[in-house]
């Protein structure tokens, strides 16, 4: 590996440092959890890294109560996820993604906004953060800022809409309406720990206190090019009560979520897999 | 790239190329061999080192980012009067240790563990103690007296 | 009570074993009949209790110095090229570029050296030209200043191909039309098939006879999947050519120094006491350092080439690419058992998969064909198995050496015979296992065997009855499984001699040092060595070493192999404890003077009938006093096992193991997920030498064996290995592991050091069997290949309409 670095403290030098170096091959890493397995395989004579792990700014850094919100800098580590304790009551799902992701030494480095960017359909947290209908801030070094749902951020395969100038700064999750949650990641894999999601399936349903589904978010990952937010599926929720749920309407929820599945074969399992066990789970995450 | 950083309590100011990766500044420019290459691509732990108290794989940490951090090896465990850790101590006592080539990492990793277990007043679950070390591979053991000697640290 | 708590509150053992059938309260079962064991002393006060490793604060602080670790002056480092596809022919090599980048030193391609093939058949060319027969193939190497030069130099060198259609499916390979893969193979005269390159066969007893008495015959193909070693520690050596006096040292993970120092010796056209084998620290052996390999002449090529030591480090990508694997099989087993369940014969047909090469893989067989026709008593056995080149890579040596496999074929097809003669598992099990006294068919001689106290203690210890009438409803469906084993205990006889020496030195302040021609790989032979002599002479562990590292230093041995290190090193440094304390017993007699030979030894003391002396002052009367001698002595220890006939038949080891597990699991009918919730292990060990190592083979193969089982597999495709990382080949992780309960069977096998018997290997090879035992136990679907993986038990539930456990129908075949 043979590549340059800068190492923005500030925002304003991280956006200096992205302006200046638009005609430059440049990559940003912050974690890089995945970004140093990548520059191993590949030639990086001429690359520029902008190193984010020196910057300080909470915008970036900090998990931020608002009054509509709570808004999680990109730079966030997944092991301060784990730690923060409004994440841990308000969010199941995206506190449970975070545990279950690779190990404590990656965790203790892997960003929300790597997890995001990297954009791989088995991205824990990002699927989570698409349960719970996050929003990316985007900024970008001519000044401007800009909001997208992080379900429609992401635009395929290894795809965004974030444009070379553009770097996301962080993410809203919008507050619960009430206290009562069914929330939950469910995780796939061939052993218990260091995976990468086969199936994954991330709920958050809110309920009021007779179990009736009011708000709902689930998302599957790596059964498709992208996280799917399961719109259909969630929508038929709306209105059941989870303590009553029949077996036909979880096995009618099952299908629907499974109409989101289009998934490959790889040597990690067969599409047939993936979608048999994205159906068999779906119908589990009501309880009993 | 001028970077300033502690280890094992000593400063140390080196000058290093910026794509340098920690484990390469420990073991081939400091010369400290107790960190171990398992895989070089973060997914075994054997190289696991604690930076401002956390553990984390030195083989995907880039050197320039310990630039004003305290970073401990296994070689910083440890003193003359007590040469082990109780880490180490409890390891050696339950037969933790086979080829010992995860051994260091397991070490590091239960060190940053305990620290943390200890300044929150936690005393973890056995299965929480077997998920603190799901990032460090052994061949050797089926972890199971590394287990027991992480659970010994806690117990005390 | 088991061994985790039995180290806890250790006391000495019973001195008088307990009669056979009898479970003692504790977890140690003793059986049989006590003996003058050599040398044994009346009371053990070391032995049987627990001591932690004798290097272990070396490996705990990060001081132990491993071969990633050693670094010499002006050393070089060494990168291969290997082979761009699996079969192929070399049109052109052109190194032209890549000697021109700064930093190379030198490269080396098949037209630079004069070397011979290596491998156990000499099919194998250390580099290659012409043919490509496997992805791992060398084609050239570089040695350069730095590894990245070493490695970039590597991807300069252009080599062109003709592309061949490789054979990757061993029944492919046998086939007429099938190409020729491996030019030196000598499988068309040898085996009348131009691609086999090795086959046993074996039998006793009258097959037709007995296969007219079965009741019940079932007949099942199973398949065996490649896995690898992964030990933590990556394939490395260094390699230094003093070009003086043409002598090479190296520092290899070598597990068999000496057979190795001749097999490079012999790969390089060398005299073998030229060559130093020095072993560093091993990070991890399993089997994978029985074979030279390649990489290995190389690195010494490399370093007579440039004039400089040189280094080669496997990355860990290709360590899965270029070590050793487990040998891929698919096993025809027939058996049968009469209408008592009293069994019959075993027939067995197998193919391996030998890959381009033939590495002492090939010879797996030779362990797989005691457990067909000695695990249980079976009057009649029929064995073959073509080992058949293919164009995948070649598999080695691997901890249980086949005995994986063939165990795992074995206990399914019993459990299926039990199934349908509608019989209980225990019971035929019971009824048809080995005991003390046997000879077997193939001529095995059972002085000692714990095989029916094992499997009486692992069915009564995991609650078998209970997990049987439990409910079995809802998500997650839990089952029992039952596996047992036979092994080698006391070494096997494979070579002219299958000993070891020890050379003991008592200095002048009472400190002995230990010369063993025994390795330390990471098992902890090392500390049951200075048990011994801290047991038998009364010197405290701190002022005992083992020196064990060097070839120029220590006397011969054959390795570590067939779980014999304990068994024979122990037998040898108990001869050598024997003769040195006959020269002190004399001195001190003469010193003292008594007439004795009875001196106690005790604390860095000999004691007579109240009189003491100093074990240092002894040796420095022997020293400096007339007539002037060291207290030094040699010994060499060869097991009383014999060289099998040529049809395999004779007493190959000098004891044998037996252990069984018992396994419980549950099985997540909606991921498809088979999580083990307990082991019950009970081993036949001869005795406890030191508890807390003992366990620790036990849970480390326990977890190997798991994985086998489970989510161990290198999957290829037309000889390209898809998952060379540790991400995508599934190691167990802590949080996989389950609780490990122990008990081991004492038998005190005369021949073992205190009765001791080799256990080393054991603890993983009944596992995989155990566990699809209790798979199908759970599930009433049985697996008859490894990995039982997720996908396959949720493609087998969504077939099968789920049935009741106790089913005696098998109407899934998976």
């Amino acid at each position: 590996m043979n590549f340059e670095v800068i190492s923005p403290k500030t925002t304003p030098e991280l956006l200096n440092a992205i302006y200046d170096n638009q005609t430059e091959n440049f990559r940003i890493g912050a974690g890089f959890t995945d970004l140093i397995n990548q520059f191993k395989t590949q030639e990086t004579e001429g690359l520029i890294l902008i190193n984010l792990t020196q910057l300080k700014d909470d915008n970036f850094k900090l998990i931020i109560e608002n009054k509509t919100n709570f808004q999680i800098g990109a730079l966030t580590t997944a092991s301060e996820i784990i730690d923060n304790k409004s994440i841990k009551e308000n969010f199941p799902v995206l506190y449970q993604a975070a545990s279950k992701l690779a190990s404590t030494q990656i965790r203790n480095v892997a960003t929300v906004g790597g997890n995001i960017c990297n954009v791989s359909p088995s991205g824990d947290m990002t699927a989570a953060l698409i349960a719970l209908k996050a929003t990316c801030h985007i900024i970008d070094c001519d000044g401007n800022e800009r909001k997208e749902l992080l379900s429609s951020f992401i635009r395929g395969l290894k795809k965004t809409s974030l444009t070379k100038k553009e770097i996301i700064k962080n993410i809203t999750i919008p507050k619960n309406a009430g206290q009562n949650l069914k929330s939950g990641f469910e995780k796939v894999g061939s052993r218990k720990s260091m995976e990468i999601s086969i199936v994954s399936l991330a709920y958050h349903l809110q309920l009021t206190n007779d179990g009736i589904i009011t708000h709902a978010g689930v998302a599957c990952g790596a059964v498709a090019p992208t996280i799917p937010f399961t719109t259909s599926a969630c929508e038929f929720l709306i209105e059941k009560n989870i303590n009553t749920i029949s077996e036909n309407d979880k096995e009618e929820f099952a299908i629907k979520v499974l109409e989101y599945a289009n998934p490959i074969s790889d040597i990690r399992a067969s599409d047939w897999y993936r979608k048999e066990v994205l159906f068999n789970v779906s119908k589990t995450i009501f309880g009993k | 790239m001028i970077i300033t950083f502690k280890i094992n309590g000593e400063i140390k100011t080196q000058e290093i190329k910026s794509s340098l990766l920690l484990i390469d500044l420990i073991r081939d420019v400091l010369r400290l061999k107790g960190t171990k290459p398992g895989c070089l691509e973060g997914e075994c732990g054997a190289c696991s080192v604690i930076v401002n108290g956390a553990a984390i794989n030195s083989c995907m940490y880039l050197a320039i980012n310990v630039d004003g951090k305290e970073v401990t090896t296994i070689e910083g465990l440890g003193n003359n009067e007590n040469p082990l850790h109780q880490v180490q101590e409890k390891m050696l006592e339950n037969g933790a240790v086979q080829c010992g080539f995860c051994t260091s990492g397991m070490v590091m990793t239960t060190k940053a563990y305990s620290d943390k277990c200890i300044a929150e007043g936690i005393t973890p679950t056995r299965e929480e103690v077997k998920k603190s070390l799901e990032g460090n591979l052994c061949r050797c053991t089926g972890y199971a007296k590394i287990i027991d000697a992480a659970e010994a640290v806690y117990k005390k | 009570m088991l061994l985790r708590q039995f180290i806890k509150n250790s006391s000495n053992p019973p001195l008088t074993p307990p009669k056979e059938g009898k479970l003692p309260p504790f977890g140690r079962v003793g059986v049989g009949q006590t003996s003058n064991f050599k040398t044994m002393k009346k009371e053990l006060n070391i032995i049987g209790k627990s001591h932690q490793k004798l290097d272990g604060k070396e490996r705990v602080s990060g001081k132990a110095v491993y071969g990633h670790d050693i670094e010499l002056p002006n050393m070089l480092h060494g990168s291969i090229l290997r082979a761009k596809y699996p079969c192929a022919e070399i049109i052109s090599i052109d190194t032209s570029k890549a000697l021109t980048l700064e930093g190379v030193e030198c490269i080396i391609t098949a037209n630079d050296v004069d070397v011979n093939n290596i491998g156990y058949k000499r099919d194998h060319p250390i580099l290659k030209k012409g043919t490509v027969n496997c992805n791992r193939d060398e084609i050239a190497a570089v040695a350069a200043q730095t590894k990245e030069i070493a490695d970039k130099a590597i991807q300069l060198i252009e080599v062109k191909y003709k592309i061949k259609e490789g054979v990757y499916d061993p029944f492919e390979a046998l086939k007429e039309t099938a190409p020729r893969i491996n030019e030196f193979g000598k499988g068309a005269e040898q085996f009348g098939n131009k691609n086999v390159a090795e086959y046993f066969h074996y039998e006793h007893g009258n097959l037709a006879e007995q296969k007219a008495k079965s009741k019940v015959i079932v007949k099942k193909r199973y398949e065996l999947p490649r896995v690898t070693h992964a030990c933590m520690a990556t394939s490395n050596i260094t390699a230094e050519f003093n070009n003086f006096d043409g002598r090479l040292t190296l520092w290899s993970s070598t597990q068999v120094p000496f057979l190795y120092q001749r097999d490079i010796a012999h790969a390089l056209k060398m005299e073998p006491s030229k060559i130093r084998v020095i072993q560093p620290i091993i990070g991890g052996g399993f089997g994978s350092k029985l074979d030279m390999h390649p990489f290995e002449p190389i690195c010494v090529l490399l370093a007579k080439k440039s004039g400089k030591p040189v280094q080669i480090l496997y990355s860990r990508e290709e360590e899965f690419l270029a070590s050793p694997t487990r040998q891929p099989m698919v096993i025809d087993l027939t058996t049968g058992c009469d209408e008592n369940g009293k069994f019959t014969f075993r027939e067995v047909e197998i193919i391996k998969d030998n890959g381009a090469y033939t590495s002492w893989g090939a010879t797996t067989p030779f362990v797989m064909m005691q457990s067909y026709s000695s695990l249980y008593q079976v009057p009649a056995c029929k064995f073959d198995s073509h080992a058949v080149y293919t164009n995948n890579p070649f598999a080695g040596s691997f901890r249980g050496y086949g005995n994986p496999q063939a165990t795992f074929s074995i206990e399914s097809n019993i459990d299926l015979m039990a199934e349908e003669l509608g019989m209980d598992k225990r019971e035929i099990r019971l009824i048809n296992a080995n005991y003390k006294g046997e000879i077997t068919g193939q001529g095995l001689h059972f002085k000692t065997c714990g095989a029916i106290p094992a499997l009486k203690t692992v069915i009564e210890k995991s609650n078998y009855d209970k997990i049987m009438a439990a409910p079995n409803t809802g998500r997650y469906k839990r089952g029992v499984g039952l596996g047992s084993m036979l092994h080698v205990g006391g070494g096997a006889k494979i070579y002219r001699s299958d000993g070891c020496g020890t050379t003991l030195k008592l200095d002048d302040y009472g400190y002995l040092t230990i010369v063993t021609g025994s390795n330390e790989i990471g098992q902890g032979s090392e500390t049951v060595l200075a048990m011994i002599a801290m047991e038998e002479l009364g010197i405290p562990k701190e002022k005992i070493k083992v020196i064990n590292t060097d070839t120029d230093v220590k006397p011969w041995d054959v390795g570590v192999h067939a779980s014999r290190t304990s068994f024979v090193a122990g037998n040898s440094l108990l001869g050598a404890i024997k003769l040195i304390k006959e020269k002190l017993n004399n001195k001190a007699s003469q010193l003292l003077n008594v007439k004795t030979n009875e001196w106690e030894y005790k604390d860095g003391s000999m004691l007579f009938n109240g009189q003491e002396i100093k074990l240092d002052k002894v040796a420095r009367e022997m020293h400096f006093a007339s007539p002037h001698e060291l207290c030094t002595v040699n010994y060499f220890y060869e097991p009383p096992s014999r060289f099998q006939d040529k049809d395999f038949k004779g007493d190959v080891s000098g004891n044998y193991a037996f252990a069984s597990q018992a396994i419980e699991v549950e099985v997540d009918t909606v991921t498809g997920n088979v999580q083990v919730l307990n082991v019950h292990v009970s081993q036949d060990v001869g005795r406890v030498l030191n508890p807390i190592g003992l366990q620790g083979q036990m849970e480390g193969g326990l977890a190997t064996g798991i994985g086998y089982a489970l989510t161990e597999e290198m999957i290829y495709e037309k000889g390209i290995l898809k998952n060379p990382s540790f991400h995508g080949y599934k190691m167990l992780t802590s949080t996989d592991m389950p609780d490990v309960h122990f008990y081991p069977i004492e038998t005190y096998d005369e021949a073992g050091p205190y009765g001791s018997k080799g256990a080393g290997e054991a603890p993983l090879i009944p596992t995989a069997a155990a566990i699809a035992n209790a798979v199908s136990n759970a599930l009433g679907v049985r697996f008859y290949s490894l990995p039982i993986t997720a996908e396959k038990v949720l493609r087998a539930l969504s077939e099968k309409k789920l049935e009741t456990r106790n089913s005696k129908q098998e109407t899934n075949k998976i």
